[in-house]
Parts: structure tokens; sequence; C-alpha cells
């Protein structure tokens, strides 16, 4: 059992809550992203299940055992720092095999392991290397394969690719994914990117000044995100958000437009916040009139940013276009695809 | 040629002036540091009419009676041995205490830490004098007066404080993530400092070693005061070269215990120069 129970988990600095009482079950293997802003207390999370950060309040359970006042050496967990913090005056075999060196493991049995760790991360010409001699996309990789070869109970990622160029970036996030899915090992990945967070995770859990605004499997907070923070947060480009009121189902935007929702979406009457994803906007003959500001093609699909009475609107149309900044354009939205969030509260109706 | 060109060329120009500059202010700073030594060793192979004439001459008849015939006569091997027995005594101790105490202050929470650091530091602000007689009272009071013993634990009381702080602000610039890490990986607190921390410190270390022993090598206040024959040193008997009252100063001798006095210091900085590589730490983060 390598599952990971936190239970009402609260962290204080002298007076001062950060994390208020957290509670998230993770199932042995799956691959957990924990995102939100600077801040939120996702990094601190980490640090408290690494035993790096005391739990103010609360537990936090691996497989059956509480490991609140477990020391971080025996809580057989392998953690990736942001900056890697590679052991700088050891070679890479030498970085990949200290934890089985601490743990008193036979030398034919390192050897093996580093060897295998190696492999598998294409570090095999590296090994008598100082880390001073490694590119950042090496160093990175040297820092899983000194998490991988202790074959532990939990995997912590805090910002692993953060410090990588987007090409690399991209390239690590697939290596990670198909790492994951080989060793099965339950895993916890802090990122602020969110994209990140959708490609690799089983489940997410956006946090929020810390609190966990939603938890649920990725395309789920993308097709129905609970809060407006993290409609805001999750999909790329971002949601666009309409302030309005709501009146019997009939909703006017403060752009003017007025239109009416399906029937079950707005039961009550009050100010609302209508969200809809730049792909469920439309260019149409008719609809609500726009002007084009920036067109972004990106190849396979192109980004539009247009201003409506004001307020900028995300577009995303698949393929190519031959719009121009300053063309008059009309947008027709897909009511199917609607979000509605009330304004006070921020929550989804 | 484009304007950008002319700019680009100028500004390398401006760049090798600039480190033209920088080389000549250099070897014109050294010279002057340098000459005085120069001086006194140049002086310690001259004979007592040598060494007066005026204008100075470069050029003389070398000797080493300087050497030998007051390493013969005087107590300079002794107070030698002694210098160094102190030096590298005090030296290796205060390294001991004050970088557990730097890594101390500059890792763990420890409530008033900052206070604790700045009332250390302060102690170095108390003039030696001051303290020369309380530790005299004190020394005799444990019969400690002229040993070493005595002499290693009051140079210790300015070199720990020197050798936390240097080493505080050495441990600040390393990142914490090395010991998480090292934490992690099966190590405790103590085991992530040694195995992890203190290896890499080497540079620091040695460096903050070899000015704690030039600090105790040249120290002459405490050693008059608290020592007499058994455990005097160099500095000592410098001062008593120069401060003979009966046969005058022997400026030939003087010169020639100061060289010998500066030797074993320039070779113990040599040795370890190779260590004083900068940038160990390079590669423990991201590229």
């Amino acid at each position: 059992m390598r599952s990971v129970r936190i239970k009402d988990v609260r962290k204080s600095y002298g007076t001062f809550e950060v994390i208020h009482g957290i509670s998230i079950d993770i199932p042995d293997g799956q691959f957990v992203a924990l995102v939100g802003p600077s801040g939120c207390g996702k990094s601190t999370l980490l640090r408290m299940m690494a035993g790096l950060e005391d739990i103010s309040d609360g537990t936090i359970t691996i497989g059956n055992r509480v490991i609140n006042d477990v020391a971080p050496k025996d809580r057989d967990i392998a953690m990736v720092f942001q900056n890697y913090a590679l052991y700088p005056h050891m070679t890479v075999r030498a970085n990949m095999g200290f934890a089985l060196r601490q743990r008193k493991t036979p030398k034919e049995e390192i050897d093996r392991r580093v060897a295998d760790a190696a492999r598998i991360l294409g570090l095999e010409y590296l090994l008598e290397r100082k880390p001073r001699a490694l590119s950042g996309g090496q160093r990175q990789r040297v820092a899983m394969g000194r998490a991988i070869v202790r074959n532990p109970n939990v995997f912590l990622f805090d910002e692993p690719l953060s410090n990588l160029d987007a090409k690399l970036r991209v390239q690590m996030r697939s290596e990670l994914k198909e790492l994951h899915q080989r060793l099965a090992t339950t895993t916890v990945y802090v990122t602020h990117d969110q994209v990140e967070a959708m490609t690799l995770a089983d489940r997410i859990v956006v946090m929020n000044g810390g609190h966990v605004e939603q938890a649920g499997e990725p395309l789920e907070l993308y097709d129905r995100p609970q809060s407006l923070f993290v409609a805001a947060f999750i999909g790329s480009p971002p949601m666009n958000f309409f302030k309005g009121a709501a009146d019997e189902g009939r909703l006017r935007l403060e752009s003017g437009e007025e239109f009416t929702l399906p029937e079950t979406r707005v039961p009550v009457t009050g100010r609302v916040t209508l969200g809809i994803r730049p792909e469920h906007l439309t260019l149409r003959e008719t609809g609500w009139p726009a002007k084009v500001s920036v067109v972004e093609p990106t190849g396979s699909e192109t980004q539009i940013m247009a201003r409506m009475k004001g307020e900028v609107v995300r577009v995303l149309v698949s393929g190519r276009t031959n719009l121009r900044p300053g063309d008059e354009i009309s947008l027709g939205v897909d009511a199917d695809h609607l979000h509605v969030f009330d304004t006070e509260s921020g929550k989804r109706l | 040629m484009s304007d950008d060109t002319f700019g680009s060329i100028a500004h390398r120009a401006s760049l090798r002036s600039g480190d033209r500059v920088r080389v000549v202010a250099s070897i014109v700073a050294a010279l002057l540091f340098l000459f005085p030594v120069f001086w006194m060793v140049l002086t310690s192979f001259k004979l007592q009419k040598d060494i007066f004439t005026s204008p100075p001459t470069f050029i003389f008849t070398p000797t080493l009676e300087n050497y030998v015939s007051y390493l013969q006569r005087s107590t300079i091997p002794h107070q030698m041995l002694n210098t160094v027995v102190v030096a590298f005594a005090s030296g290796i101790i205060s390294i001991v205490a004050g970088t557990m105490a730097g890594y101390a202050l500059a890792r763990l929470r420890i409530r008033g830490a900052g206070f604790l650091g700045v009332l250390i530091l302060m102690s170095r602000g108390v003039p030696p004098i001051a303290l020369a007689v309380p530790m005299f009272l004190v020394g005799r009071a444990f019969g400690l007066i002229d040993s070493h013993i005595i002499l290693i634990l009051a140079y210790c009381t300015f070199l720990i404080p020197y050798v936390m702080w240097l080493m505080r602000g050495f441990f600040k610039a390393l990142p914490k993530e090395l010991e998480e890490s090292a934490m992690l990986d099966g190590c405790n607190r103590f085991g992530a400092f040694f195995k992890i921390i203190v290896p890499i410190s080497v540079p620091g270390l040695l460096s903050t070693l070899i000015f704690c022993v030039i600090l105790a090598w040249e120290e002459l206040l405490f050693a008059i005061v608290l020592t007499n024959r058994v455990a005097s040193t160099v500095p000592v008997a410098i001062v008593n070269i120069a401060g003979d009252t009966v046969n005058g100063a022997n400026w030939g001798a003087l010169t020639a215990v100061g060289t010998m006095t500066v030797i074993p210091v320039v070779v113990f900085a040599l040795l370890v120069q190779k260590w004083l590589i900068q940038g160990l730490a390079d590669g423990a983060t991201k590229g």
C-alpha cells in the first residue's frame, strides 16, 4: 500500500495560518498534480509530506503509517527539487547511489540499480561526470535518476521542469509521463503550469490561498470548473468572462448583450458571471459584434483577440483565418458549453 | 561599416583598456604591499654595516650570518615550534567550533539566533587589552600561565566569532535543498552537514583557516601577557630583539626572524591553494 492520505492538515507560522485544513486522498500509483498561483501553499504542503516542514495540525498517512513525526529519511519518499540539488562534489554515479549507500545497500545492488536508472534516463555515458559538467536537462535527468533508484513509496516533484527551456520542458514532460506509466509509483507533482498539470496528472488539485478549490480529473476540471478561480486558472488560452445580471433564465450582460440560457442553468435571479472557453465562441454571420485586435496563428489553430464593447474576448478557431486587426466580426455562442457563476461567491451555478 | 559595428569595436576597445588599467593597478598595489617584505628579506642577508648604508644599496655581499648565529644562540626554534602549535591548534579548533556555530545560525530555526549572532560579533569589538588582564587572572587561577593551552584558548575567543560569521555567510549562500535532499536520502541533520555541506565548503573552510592561522601567528598582545618562556611565540621574540636595551636592536637578526616567520605561512597558503578553487558548488542547482 503506497497510498497517501492528507487529512485536515494545517500549517501556521506563529499565528499566521497558510494552509487551512486540507484533505486529499491519493490512491496507490496515482499521479496527482498540485496547482495554484504562487503563495497558494502547494510547495508548503509538498514539503510537509516530505518532512521538511512541521505539520501544525492534522495527519499525513502513507500506507497505514501516520508520518507526522517520522524523520524525512525514514519516510521512504524521494523528492526532485526545482533546482535539482545535486551534490556538486560527487559524480553522477555517486549522486544516484547516495541514498542507497546511506541504507547500507550492497555495492553490487547499488551498481545494478544505478545502471538500470541510467539506462532508463539515457545517462549511461554521463555517470562519471560531475554535475557542473552537465547541461540543465542532464542535471534534471540526474535528479530524477537519483529519485528512481530508490524505488520509494512516493515521488514528490517540486516544479522540476520550471528551469528548463520550452522545448526541453515539453520533452521532459513526456519522459516523466512515460516514467510514471512504467514505474506506477504514487506521485505528487507541484507546478504552477496548468498545461503541465493537465498533460501529466491523473488528478489535479487546484489550490488557492491555502485551500483546495477543486480536485478532479484534468478534463473534469476543464469541463466543469466549480468556481471562477478554477475556471480562470485551468485552460490556455484562458476562459472569457462576462459579468451580467440574470432574471428568470434571461441573462443581460454588462456589454448590453442579452440571451436566454438553458432552463436549468440559472435558477435564481441576481448577479452572475458567464464563462465561455475561447474554442466555444464561433465566427458567424450574425451574433455578438466585436472588433479584431490581435491575430495569433500557431499553424494548427488561430487565436483571435477581439474587443467587444471595450471587453477583451479570446476566440480559438481551428486552422487558419484571413482576419486582420481592425476587422469587424460576429461571435456565436455555443449554449451547451456555457459556465455560469455566482459573481459574489464565485461558485458555479 | 555600420554605426553598430563601430560601437561594438569601440566598446571592446574600452573594455580592453579597462582591463589594462586594472592589471597595472593590481601590479602597483602588489608592489606596494610586497616591497616591505622584499626589503625585510633583503636586509636579512646583509651584514650590520650594509644595513644602514645611505643611500640604501641593492648590491652587497649576501650572508647567512643573521640566520645561523641567531638560530644557534637564541630560543627562536623553540618559539617557532610554539607558534606553529598554537596557531594551527587555535585555527583548527576555531574552524570546527565556528563552522558548526555558523551553520546553526545560518540554517536552524533558533529563537533569538540573530541577537545571539550579533552578541558574539560584538565581543570582537572589545579592545583586546581589556581582556588580557582578566585572561591572565583566570589563567593564573587554573595554573595555565605560560602554557600552550592558555594561548590557544585566548586565540579561540576572537577566532571562533570570526569563523562563525564568515562561514555563516558562506552557508547562507548554499542552496538549502542540498541538505534537504540529503535528509530525504537517508541522512540526519549532522549527516547532511558532514557528508554534503562540509565537503563542498572546503574552499571556504581552507581560506578561513589560512586567515585564522595568520591572525594567531602574528598575535602579540596575549602572547606577551600570557606567556613567559615555555610557550612564548615568535612575535614575542621579535619584540625582544627590537627592544634589546643591552646590545641594541639587531636589525639583521630581526629581519631574519621576520623572514622565517613569514615562510611557513606562505608555504601553507601555497600548499592549500589548489583547494581554494572558486565555484566548487557549481552544478549543484539549475544550469
